[in-house]
């Protein structure tokens, strides 16, 4: 297990080297640069802000640079926030994403697993047939829309009352995280829900749940004991990457909710070309997908005795 | 005659797409305490659909049971739900299946598993089912039983996984094992060993075996009584020997002629049975084997042969018994080598 969890771990870092370097070709294939923004600098003080920022060297030199100093944990500073540091920008935002996203996965993951088993055990009976109908519209109906269609859903419930119940945008207390974050994870909800019905529904036929109801077992606890882990796993695997996209993807739903996580300030830096910041928040949301994905690697093992001692 | 179970006039049903299959067409048989009774037939004749049936295990819907009773120490165990079944099940009657390989939980230890039983049925503790579950493993011959206890199926072969699976019916010793082709996915050394253990475990428990399979070999080995199986009904029933010697019905004698022998007529080349089973999903009127049957007559075709006694033991479905039917070389020649 442990040999296992330390080549994960070393796969880990080459990737995120991968997508290190990767964004920085990228960045600089692309033309123009932070400097010829908005405002026509004079020759001179482009010069200055070029040797203030690196930016006169040759490319592979601050490369070179660029990796040091990420390996120091130092992403720079923002060439478009007044003396703004990277890391600073990652501090502040990306507890707000982090919590958002897990808090959509939490609800995702339990809504899927248990809309999942419920359409299976109901298969082509009525509660089978709403809620797939659901999915498909949860599966296809962009983010957007579900994020207004809940805000509405709360001005029309707090004018109800009368008085503000649960806020409407906005972040600081639980009430402010519960419908971004449903909103959030519905959309991986309704993937889950799919992924978790075949799999109840293959786990269903299999051999070992005949054996289980010859020993006498109460079909609650075949459900519970039997069914459930085995068809669970390919839920399991999925979650890792859903995690990452959910926790990085959630700008759209941030904007609408006006919630200061990070997916605004990384669509901003790559509108304004402001390479430091998109390098950083590239890299660190590379680093936190491999590292998701690890974990859900190592969570797999613990499931699936199959994986841990093979 | 201690009769345990005693199944009358099973009649089971699958509604399909396609229509209704008929799969079960009024089987009767009883067990006694201690004996084995071999379900033959080949595949699709019902002998698997007759024994999960018994235990509640098709699924209904497509399933039904339309007709017949069965009786468990004088008490019925069809269509009874889950919770009643249950008192039954893997109590009175255990159960091990065809393929080792999938008939156990991939996500949970072999010892486990066999606890679950003792804590559902018999409220043991975690740590007493568990250490239950050893000894039941170490009744299986099962080496390193305290080890092999907490290790998952993927770690077993076919053969100790069958073994787990038998010591995991016996947990609470039951009165009758149903044996649903055990030995039909190992080799012919583990089935042997298999088989072995069975017999054994048989005479120490002194329970009785329902014995599923299509090999009369096996049957030979085992069974004390045989029920031969064909197009959903038992057109044959008597004590391994009347089958074997006394062989009264067509599909019986075709079946050891298309069985291969090392003792004599090795030259002989096998003669298979021709043709197919029935379709079921319209079930013929007469005989069911009457499109096979070397020796059919016009009533095989009409009229559905009701069962004749043979001996006190020997039953047979089949018109050639009635008195006023023309006699059969065959069945006499058999009779005959057996008296000499």
């Amino acid at each position: 297990m442990l040999v296992y969890t330390l080549k994960r771990l070393f796969a880990g870092v080459i990737t995120v080297w991968f997508i290190a370097t990767a964004t920085f070709i990228a960045m600089h294939q692309v033309p123009g640069d932070p400097l010829m923004n908005d405002k026509a600098v004079s020759a001179e003080i482009r010069a200055n802000l070029e040797a203030k920022y690196g930016l006169d060297k040759p490319v592979t030199e601050q490369y070179f640079i660029f990796l040091g100093n990420m390996l120091s944990g130092d992403f720079g500073i923002s060439f478009t926030q007044q003396n703004r540091r990277v890391n600073d920008i990652i501090r502040d935002h990306f507890p707000i994403s982090a919590i958002l996203g897990l808090l959509a996965i939490f609800f995702a993951a339990t809504g899927g697993v248990l809309w999942g088993a419920l359409t299976a055990i109901y298969r082509n009976r009525l509660p089978d047939i709403v809620i797939m109908f659901l999915v498909i519209l949860g599966i296809s109906v962009p983010s957007f829309v579900f994020a207004a269609l809940g805000q509405l859903f709360l001005v029309n419930l707090n004018s109800l009352f009368g008085q503000s119940i649960i806020p409407v945008a906005g972040w600081g207390t639980i009430w402010h995280m519960l419908m971004p974050s449903m909103v959030l994870g519905l959309g991986t909800m309704a993937l889950l829900t799919r992924l978790m019905r075949s799999s109840m529904l293959e786990v269903v036929n299999e051999d070992y749940i005949k054996t289980a109801r010859a020993k006498g077992l109460s079909p609650t606890r075949i459900f519970f004991r039997h069914q459930l882990r085995n068809a669970i796993l390919p839920v399991i695997t999925v979650l890792g990457p859903q995690i990452a996209a959910i926790t990085t993807g959630g700008f759209v739903v941030e904007l609408v909710f006006a919630i200061p996580g990070l997916g605004r300030y990384f669509v901003q830096a790559v509108q304004q070309l402001d390479y430091t910041v998109i390098m950083g928040t590239t890299v660190f949301y590379g680093a936190f997908l491999v590292l998701m994905v690890i974990i859900v690697d190592i969570l797999y093992g613990f499931i699936d005795p199959r994986v841990r001692l093979s | 005659m201690d009769t345990i179970l005693s199944v009358k006039d099973l009649e089971v049903e699958f509604a399909t797409y396609g229509g209704t299959v008929k799969a079960v067409r009024g089987v009767s048989f009883d067990v006694t305490r201690g004996e084995t009774l071999a379900i033959v037939g080949e595949s699709g004749c019902g002998k698997s659909v007759t024994v999960q049936s018994l235990m509640g295990l098709i699924p209904m819907p497509p399933g039904k049971i339309t007709g017949g009773t069965a009786t468990l120490n004088g008490k019925n165990i069809l269509n009874l739900p889950p919770a009643e079944a249950n008192k039954f099940r893997g109590v009175e009657v255990g159960m091990i299946f065809q393929d080792p390989m999938s008939s156990l939980n991939p996500t949970m230890t072999i010892g486990d598993q066999i606890a679950e039983t003792l804590k559902v049925h018999r409220g043991k503790s975690d740590q007493e089912a568990f250490k239950l579950a050893v000894e039941l493993l170490e009744r299986t011959h099962i080496p390193e039983a305290p080890k092999r206890a907490k290790q998952y199926p993927f770690e077993f072969s076919g053969g100790m996984l069958q073994r787990a699976m038998i010591a995991q019916s016996l947990a609470c010793n039951p009165a009758i094992l149903i044996a649903d082709e055990p030995t039909t996915a190992l080799d012919v050394t583990i089935q042997a060993q298999i088989l072995e253990l069975m017999l054994e475990l048989q005479r120490t428990e002194n329970m009785s075996i329902i014995l599923i399979t299509h090999d009369l070999a096996v049957v030979a080995r085992m069974a004390d009584r045989v029920a031969v199986m064909y197009a959903g009904q038992v057109i044959e029933s008597g004590t391994v020997d009347d089958i074997f010697y006394r062989s009264s019905h067509p599909y019986t004698l075709g079946l050891k002629e298309a069985m291969p022998s090392n003792t004599h007529d090795r030259d002989k080349s096998l003669s298979p049975i021709l043709g197919s089973p029935p379709d079921l999903f319209k079930p013929p009127v007469g005989c069911g084997y009457c499109a096979r049957c070397p020796y059919a007559m016009t009533i095989c075709a009409e009229h559905l042969p009701t069962a004749t006694a043979i001996s006190e033991s020997h039953e047979a479905r089949c018109w050639l018994h009635h008195r006023t039917a023309p006699d059969i070389e065959e069945l006499h020649q058999l009779e005959d080598q057996d008296a000499g």
